[in-house]
């Protein structure tokens, strides 16, 4: 089955849209969802024009499609744990939130928190993210704990912060501090990153371009071929201002 | 008439000794007070009654009038913001905070702009402090970091830190070895038995490496970390480490400066692990004279210090998502209600800017910077001077804000108590 | 004039003397009265279980340390939301929640009345205005006095009147209601990073020991006739071996009081650990119940702990800091200035942790090797222990050996062989848990003469009735329903009104908060001793004019006054 969502154009168009309720599983019991626009409550059919193609007897198999000005909706896809959701251009803060299975498709830019504490499941973001990638909540001790998260573009500051498992692979540059606090899981990092994985406890991370203004407190443990990147790096252990038991691999500069 | 042991209202120091006369209803003499409490009783201009934009200027408009109007304007929004508090008590900041969940509105205070980084970063690894008068009794380690007290917070080192004679301190200044951290030598600086000069946005790297150092891990640290040597990171470390009691005070340099909350984190963490050698404490210098007094309020009430957004009936806190900046500048709120601060001011320009394009009211004794982007200013007590209340120190001590004098003003708690009414048909919180 | 009239209720109300009579009840503008007129308004109790309103006379809810337990836990604040609704309004939080989230909470489980664990005179006014903001119950305030320096200073001097004398101008100041110490002269030393490790260590500086406070502490609370005993946070909490402590202490109070206990000592289970070590703590809930049954002039409460995540604070600072070496997450200390200390962490207690086991299964033996409820209270030292929405599990666990059973089958395998709990056959009934629920607190607090904790003509009509029919639930076996019944009231009734139906608040709350005012002879008040003035203008950091609450902080203060000396 697949669920057209199509944004109407508002009076207000950036007042925010709160829309947890679009996750695929919700449209195997009919389309009448409520939505919140400030501090309204809505129906999902006075926000989006609504279309559904085809039948679905099981929440995997239903696929969303979001159309239109997007930008400003937010929580997409949180707590979502099967299916698949599609969004054309950008979308807003927190989707995929705690999601815990099936996958996203962001074809533009995500804003901030994407994948928040997310747990399992595929997020895919082709243009850019913002600040707070694949991260966690104010006070929380653990981020991201399962899943993937992959953006083709950059992603703003404190991108996996807290990150405590599954995998962040960013094909472009970060901004400040990616990796702060990690405590698990995986983080690929493409392009450039600035003062990468302050204070982490543990995990790893892997940035193949240019490091800038690099912590004093990693210890550089030796100098290795990671073949699967086809790079030689620089491997770092930290953060050691703490008991950090982290890996940090930075793409070697001086010729080897 | 003399008014003593009257509290200076202006800066988080609250310094609670000053000495007011008064003749005939009005200020004529501040004793105690720095230069800046000074001008807080005496330079006390304000509006004789409500005033409203029209096509061409203002006209003046009764109290009823703006209050009836200021609630429509409320209750027709989608997004209404609630933002300031910092210079009231904390009676007019709990009935904000009442009439935010009523409508369903964000209400923020001005952490926003000044140590929102700082409670961001206590959510994360919590909060080693103590009264000032832990301080001044017994710290023989103090140390400034971004802050210059000098300027802002000006009775701070007299009064509790640097130069305060203490219990087990008695020679005060003479028993302290005073640590100065910043970009540039300021006038706190210049009294600094130590200053540590840090290249801009450095701040982190070097509490970096100042925990590293005080966990034994000197050797993995480079000969400069942000243009501070080596030795001169070690030599601060074991002036740390042999303190009886160290304090550390930081302020905006710190919170606003690139990687913000997480140099106060790492700033904490320092405290935190040279706890396992000594005794030491850390707290932010808190500005407007009852800001700590906002986040009280609001925590108890609503579960967050600041950034709380009501929309959805229930109380959500994000920093960066709920906070007042951060809505303006995405341009999503549709009115405000702007009391006792002045964004027009402080806040970036883009987002000030917003405030001119939505319904903006301000309830603020001053004619202000935000007057000039509002559409109803409506005049009130000022707290401390005109108005009693609560106010909290910067260390959390609360202190209660005299009315030394009598001007004729509503208090601003209870024009908000009369717009709450109106919101709720007639009826009290 | 309002009259209500409660008709079938099944009354179990220990100060009177009354255990399970159908009787009905009648209240006239908020008090207990014989009869009502025919127009009172009715409500059928239908023989249901119906008591004088729950008092938790040791918990965590206002003032300035919850404050930032709240202010450093957004993570916990996501838990527990509710929407404004009705009379209600908004909540966050379930370890640490908003004020009107405890007055909620605590009002849909039938409690009428709070005491306030720890307040710093110094931040007193805080503790008021949240008082204010927590409307379904009645408050007070313990006082702390445990770094207190003129207290010391007394103590030092040995002069029981000047410390009393001190004791009477900060709580009429801080409009406390009682003395409390915690850890007495550890979190003085905590102010140089150090603690004391037992009653005999001398406080630096201050040559006082914690024996000393203590015992002249108790001798200035019974001078100044305080309705309360002092109440007193062992030092060592929390320390394998720390049960010694608490023998050593126990055996220095003297019995010098017939209306209730001289000594009040809290969290117990906190102060119950022998071995020496984490490794090879065990239960010595025995060694304590042992004295404490010996003993009439001690009242405990038990510090009950539940597994789950919560939030440890208490003025005890040294204490929260060790505790977070061991834990690394987020840690929080405020001493405050020339009176005391505090300290907060998150904690999770687990199943799968030994140590948490023994701790869970310490308290309930406490309650059950006690053999008079009224020397043993029920609390968790909320939130410490668990948040006091857990109560009711706890009232389960004492009434039912099955339920423990099943409790115990998931433990730690080593808990067995460690504590006692697992032999106890003990089940408490509906009477033992009316005493430890309320009428052991009233009792112990000393406000039944201010009409609490009872029922009878004159009593202030604070009332719970509970969905529970005594005479049809088995609580050794049916204790789910036991579980379920005390979480939810049927109606609750503070002083007159009902303020709350089925766990819904329906009304606007007006509490009225205690405190005391012991009247000491004019020569010896503080505001008249120049050293006294001297010393606090030159090393408080605010003005000694400023210090005191102000009236407007009470807005229903009701004082209660003492002749001490006398
Ligand atoms: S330091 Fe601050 S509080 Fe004290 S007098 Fe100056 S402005 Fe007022
Ligand atoms: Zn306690």
């Amino acid at each position: 089955m697949r669920v057209i969502l199509e944004s109407k154009v508002r009076s207000k168009p950036n007042l925010p849209i709160e829309a947890e309720a679009i996750i695929p599983r919700n449209f195997l019991k009919g389309t009448d969802h409520v939505v919140f626009e400030g501090n309204k409550e809505r129906t999902l059919s006075e926000l989006f024009w609504i279309f559904v193609e085809g039948t679905a007897v099981s929440p995997e198999n239903i696929e969303v499609i979001l159309k239109g000005d997007t930008s400003r909706i937010k929580r997409v896809g949180e707590y979502m744990d099967t299916g698949s959701i599609v969004i054309e251009g950008d979308i807003g803060m927190h989707c995929g939130n705690f999601m815990s299975g099936g996958t996203i498709e962001i074809r533009g830019n995500a804003d901030a928190w994407l994948g928040r504490e997310m747990r399992g499941g595929t997020i895919l973001c082709r243009g850019n993210a913002g600040h707070y990638c694949a991260t966690g909540y104010r006070g929380e001790k653990k981020g991201m704990q399962g899943g993937k998260v992959e953006v083709s573009g950059n992603t703003g500051d404190f991108c996996a912060e807290y990150l405590a498992g599954g995998t962040v692979h960013i094909h472009g540059s970060t901004g400040d501090f990616p990796g702060a606090e990690m405590r698990g899981g995986e983080l690929i990092i493409e392009g450039d990153a600035t003062r990468p994985c302050g204070n982490m406890k543990n995990g790893s991370c892997v940035i193949l371009g240019t490091v800038h203004d690099m912590l004093p407190t990693f210890e550089k443990i030796e100098r290795r071929v990671l073949p699967e990147w086809k790079i030689t790096a620089d491997v770092y252990k930290g953060d050691v201002a703490n008991r950090g038991k982290g890996n940090l691999c930075v793409r070697s500069t001086g010729l080897y | 008439m003399i008014e003593r042991d009257v509290v200076c209202p202006f800066c988080g120091c609250l310094c609670d000794d000053l000495e007011l006369e008064t003749e005939g209803g009005k200020i004529v003499k501040v004793q105690n007070g720095c230069s800046l409490a000074e001008s807080t009783f005496m330079n006390d201009t304000r509006l004789p009654a409500p005033i409203r934009r029209t096509e061409t200027g203002w006209e003046d408009i009764s109290y009823n009038e703006a209050i009836k109007e200021t609630a429509e304007i409320l209750r027709d929004a989608d997004r209404p913001l609630l933002y300031g508090w910092s210079s009231t008590h904390g009676e007019a900041q709990s009935i904000g905070v009442h009439i935010a969940e009523l409508i369903g509105a964000v209400i923020d205070n001005t952490s926003t702009v000044c140590h929102g980084p700082s409670i961001l970063a206590i959510q994360e690894v919590g909060h080693p402090g103590c009264t000032l008068g832990q301080v001044k009794n017994r710290a023989d380690v103090i140390i400034y970091w971004g802050a210059n007290p000098v300027e802002a917070h000006p009775r701070h080192m007299s009064r509790y830190t640097t130069y305060a004679t203490g219990f087990f301190v008695p020679e005060a200044r003479r028993e302290r070895t005073v640590i100065v951290v910043d970009t540039r030598r300021t006038d706190t600086a210049n009294i600094a038995d130590e200053f540590v000069q840090i290249e801009r946005g450095g701040d982190y790297a070097v509490f970096s490496a100042l925990r590293a150092i005080v966990r034994g891990n000197a050797s993995v640290i480079p000969r400069k970390v942000a243009g501070v040597s080596k030795e001169q990171l070690i030599r601060i470390a074991e002036i740390c480490k042999k303190a009886k009691f160290g304090a550390i005070f930081f302020g905006l340099g710190l919170t606003m400066s690139r990687g913000k909350y997480k140099n106060i984190r790492n700033a904490i963490e320092l405290t935190d692990e040279l706890n396992r050698h000594t005794k030491f404490v850390i707290s932010p210098l808190r500005g407007h004279g009852n800001v700590y007094g906002s986040n009280e309020v609001f925590t108890w009430m609503t579960g967050y210090p600041f950034a709380v957004d009501f929309a959805r009936g229930i109380a959500f806190y994000n920093p960066g998502e709920t906070t007042a900046v951060d809505i303006l500048r995405r341009g999503e709120c549709d009115a405000a209600l702007i009391v006792a601060s002045d964004p027009g001011a402080n806040f970036p320009r883009a987002a000030a800017a917003h405030l001119a394009k939505i319904p903006t009211v301000v309830i603020d004794p001053h004619v202000n910077a935000t007057t000039a982007l509002s559409r109803i200013h409506i005049p009130c007590t000022a707290a401390g001077i005109d108005a009693a209340g609560t106010a909290y120190r910067m260390d959390g001590v609360p202190i209660r804000l005299k009315k030394v004098i009598d001007r004729g003003y509503p208090d601003d708690a209870e024009i908000l108590k009369k717009i709450y009414d109106l919101l709720n048909g007639g009826m009290g919180p | 004039m309002t009259e209500l009239w409660v008709k079938n209720a099944c009354v179990i109300d220990p100060i009177r003397g009354i255990n399970g009579d159908i009787m009905d009840i009648a209240i006239r503008d908020g008090r207990i009265v014989e009869s009502v007129s025919d127009r009172a308004e009715v409500i059928d109790a239908e023989r249901c279980l119906t008591l004088p309103g729950g008092i938790d006379s040791h918990t965590h809810v206002s003032g300035t340390k919850v404050n930032f337990g709240r202010y450093m836990s957004p993570e916990d604040m996501r838990a527990g939301r509710t929407k404004r609704k009705g009379k209600m309004h908004v909540t966050s939080g379930y370890y640490v929640p908003t004020t009107f989230g405890n007055s909620y909470r605590y009002s849909a489980m039938g409690y009428t009345t709070l005491l306030e664990g720890a307040m710093a005179p110094l931040e007193a006014r805080h503790t008021h205005e949240e008082f204010t903001a927590t409307p379904h119950q009645d408050m007070m305030a313990n006082t702390l006095f445990d770094g207190n320096w003129a207290v010391m200073d007394a103590v030092r001097e040995k002069d029981i009147r000047k410390t009393a004398a001190v004791v009477a101008w900060t709580l009429k100041a801080a409009r406390g209601y009682g003395i409390k110490l915690t850890n007495p002269g550890g979190t003085e030393a905590w102010g140089w990073g150090e603690d004391l490790t037992g009653i005999h260590d001398t406080v630096p500086h201050f040559a006082v020991t914690p024996a000393e406070i203590i015992t002249t502490m108790i001798r200035a609370n019974e001078l100044l006739k305080l309705p309360h005993s002092v109440h007193l946070h062992c030092n060592n909490l929390g320390k394998p071996g720390n049960y010694q402590t608490t023998l050593e202490t126990f055996e220095l109070v003297p019995d010098l009081n017939d209306a209730r206990q001289t000594l009040y000592a809290t969290h117990v289970q906190f102060h119950a650990y022998g071995g020496g070590t984490w490794k090879n703590i065990c239960s010595k809930a025995e060694e304590i119940t042992r004295l404490v049954n010996s003993k009439p002039q001690i009242v405990m409460d038990m510090g009950q702990i539940m597994f789950g995540r919560t939030m440890t604070m208490t003025a005890d600072g040294p204490m929260e800091f060790n505790l977070h070496c061991l834990h690394n997450n987020k840690w929080s200390n405020h001493d405050v200035e020339l009176e005391t200390g505090s300290g907060i962490i998150p904690v999770t207690y687990s199943k799968k942790s030994t140590v948490n086991c023994i701790m869970w299964a310490i308290g309930l033996e406490l309650a059950l090797l006690t053999k008079n409820p009224w020397q043993c209270l029920l609390e968790t030292d909320n939130p410490n222990g668990a948040p006091f929405v857990k109560y009711p599990e706890v009232i389960g666990l004492l009434m039912s050996k099955r339920y423990r059973d099943e409790e115990c089958a998931a433990l730690h395998a080593g808990t067995e062989q460690k504590t006692s709990l697992y032999a106890l056959e003990r089940e408490m009934d509906w009477h033992d848990i009316a005493v430890m629920t309320r009428a052991g607190q009233a009792k112990a607090l000393g406000i039944v003469s201010q009409g609490k904790g009872h029922l009878g003509v004159g009593a202030e009509a604070d009332i719970a009735i509970y969905p529970i029919r005594t005479d049809s639930v088995d609580p050794a076996r049916e204790y789910r329903k036991v579980v379920e019944g005390f979480q939810k009231t049927r109606y609750t009734i503070k002083r007159g009104r009902v303020v709350s139906r089925d766990g819904e608040i329906i009304v606007d709350g007006a509490n009225a908060t205690f405190w005391v005012d012991a009247k000491v002879p004019e020569d010896i008040r503080m505001e008249n001793d120049p050293e006294f003035i001297k010393r606090f203008e030159q090393f408080y950091t605010v003005r000694m004019s400023n210090y005191p609450v102000q009236d407007v902080y009470l807005p229903r203060g009701r004082c209660i006054e003492t002749e001490a000396f006398t």
